[in-house]
């Protein structure tokens, strides 16, 4: 994902002057690139998150479209007030890249961890909140992102994220269903929607046909679009790499309450823990019960398909 | 402007800002009395370039008043300067006003910043010099700290990245006048030296009375160096009234009504100016 983000804000740079790429001192080898193409467009302002967020904020309030990269963890828990009250109480134009989102960032364990980053920044007014699910729709997120007039937050991983096997549209509010199905709906946000494939593929031996849903834009919510998605599906699961409590579980139960959708929903994710275990981010979601095998255990225990 | 006309200004601002509290029944008095005249030198005597009739002219210079409980003194001076009607001073903090304790870039014109939380201004600034250093307009951007204000970390990031970018576009003003909520800066943080403190984050340091205006004039309009600058601005918390200058105790408060006698008689307020402002509210 992050070398589908270099190379979306490589052209959105070239081609917009205003476009700035700010970091804090992270990032890789396609960042470098980035700063030797575009020297005065590019700003490593230092282990500093605060600053790195307030900065961005007074760029934009002078006309320019700063995109502030750091860990998802340090952006949204570092930086917190500055997003609050720099960027998001002033409605300026900062587009805020968090990679390492979810368990992304798996060997390095719980610090590095964003698993609470939808929550708090679900919760501050004016901020559009992206999560996309594979490498094409981070560089969809990016253009999405230069084109929305406001601020916007993209939560990203970097393990090297699969492609979806077809063709899903990408637009800002729009669930998109990336495998039908009808005995139960699994909504998913960012790369974990392939562990609910291979759960499906498991749970098809057992003759149960899953839905599959990926959810990639997580504010502003559409609350009807979401439960829509479901197809009417009575049997609702969630699944993230994060807490489901403040998650993608809370934002669809909360759609289908607002709606008045009856369903049974179960939340696959963490449960008001941190994340333990250390690994591949595949090895940290097997500990925490989020590969495909646990989750199809878990969706085949509440449908009673072991008895 | 002939200096009595200029002291006759200042002694408004400052009967302004009682005012305001006064109809408000509360303000940070003494911390806006600390600033008067380094807002008026800012303000008024060809420091900053502004256009209170396009408030968003885009080669503007930008203020932005990162302590940020000095709005009485700010929204004094930018109702002086054009941005708004003196009327509007009498609504602070009352519902449905503009004026909040704290400045709201939203809903007022002339100000660049939502500031309050404090620590969050030079950054905010360093971004806006960053932005004009990459348009080459010349502009500039000047931000006002509290001493206090400066036991906040994210201030030494800020200053940290403007000296490493070189924005000498850059000057932050320090409002030094050694008091905080609960004590002397010294006595709760420890500081005693700014000078030694900001040039070795690498910044341009000098030093002037932050009550004489010539002095911050000049110090403010010098011939920029490589690095940004900081003026150490030595004030008094309550300049202006005598029961209030360097008194801790007044960091949020008015005057009860004896204090109140007093308050009116230095700052040269009558009875039918305390009337008066009331029936603006």
């Amino acid at each position: 994902m992050q070398t589908a983000f270099l190379t979306a804000i490589s052209e959105l740079a070239a081609a917009d002057q205003n476009v700035l790429f700010m970091t804090a001192d992270n990032g890789t080898d396609y960042d470098i690139l980035f700063s030797r193409n575009y020297p005065e467009q590019y700003f490593n302002l230092g282990i500093a998150e605060n600053n790195l967020v307030g900065m961005a904020a007074g760029c934009a309030s002078a006309g320019k479209i700063p995109f502030v990269m750091s860990g998802s963890a340090f952006l949204a828990f570092r930086s917190c007030e500055q997003i609050r009250d720099d960027v998001c109480l002033q409605n300026r134009n900062v587009k805020l890249v968090g990679f390492g989102a979810g368990f992304s960032i798996a060997r390095l364990g719980p610090t590095h961890h964003a698993t609470e980053d939808i929550g708090v920044l679900c919760a501050m007014p004016n901020l559009t909140v992206l999560s996309p699910a594979t490498p094409k729709e981070v560089a969809q997120a990016v253009r999405a992102a230069y084109e929305t007039d406001g601020p916007v937050y993209i939560r990203m991983e970097m393990n090297g994220e699969p492609e979806f096997e077809r063709e899903v549209p990408f637009a800002i509010g729009e669930p998109a269903e990336i495998a039908d199905g009808h005995d139960a709906v699994v909504y998913t946000t960012g790369s974990i929607w392939a562990e609910a494939m291979a759960a499906r593929e498991i749970l098809a031996e057992k003759g149960c046909s899953l839905r599959i849903v990926n959810v990639k834009t997580l504010k502003p919510m559409d609350e009807t679009k979401l439960a829509a998605a479901g197809n009417r599906i009575s049997r609702v699961f969630t699944l993230e790499e994060h807490n489901v409590g403040c998650g993608l579980g809370m934002l669809v139960r909360n759609a289908y309450s607002k709606v008045g959708a009856c369903a049974s929903i179960t939340n696959i994710g963490l449960d008001d823990c941190f994340a333990g275990g250390y690994g591949t981010q595949a090895e940290v979601r097997a500990q925490n019960g989020l590969d495909a095998n646990s989750v199809a255990q878990a969706i085949a225990e509440k449908l009673g398909l072991n008895t | 402007m002939q200096t009595s006309d200029r002291d006759a200004a200042i002694r408004q601002i400052r009967k302004d800002v009682f005012l305001s509290a006064w109809t408000a029944g509360a303000g940070h008095l003494a911390s806006a009395y600390s600033v008067v005249e380094v807002l008026y030198a800012l303000y008024f005597m060809d420091v900053l370039r502004y256009r209170p009739q396009e408030p968003g002219w885009p080669e503007r210079d930008r203020f932005v008043l990162s302590k940020g409980h000095a709005s009485l003194a700010y929204y004094s001076v930018l109702s002086l300067a054009g941005y708004f009607g003196q009327d509007l001073l009498h609504t602070f903090a009352q519902p449905h006003s503009r004026l909040g304790g704290e400045p709201n870039m939203l809903e007022l014109p002339g100000v660049e910043a939502t500031t309050g939380s404090l620590g969050h201004g030079l950054s905010y600034a360093a971004g806006t010099a960053l932005s004009q250093e990459l348009d080459g307009n010349g502009a500039r951007t000047f931000v006002l700290l509290g001493d206090g204000e400066c036991q906040e970390g994210s201030t030494w990031e800020a200053a940290m990245a403007a000296a490493k970018l070189g924005l000498n576009n850059l000057t932050a003003i320090l409002d030094c006048n050694c008091l905080q909520k609960l004590g002397t800066v010294k006595d709760v943080a420890g500081i005693d030296n700014w000078p030694a403190r900001w040039q070795a984050f690498g910044w341009d340091v000098t030093e002037a009375d932050g009550h004489d205006p010539d002095a911050v004039k000049d110090a403010l309009n010098a011939t920029p160096g490589e690095a940004p600058r900081i003026l150490i601005a030595h004030t008094v918390k309550g300049k202006g009234v005598s029961i209030m200058e360097n008194k801790v105790d007044w960091h949020y408060r008015l005057p009860n009504p004896k204090q109140l006698k007093k308050f009116m008689e230095e700052l040269g307020i009558s009875e039918e100016e305390l009337t008066a402002c009331k029936r603006h509210s």
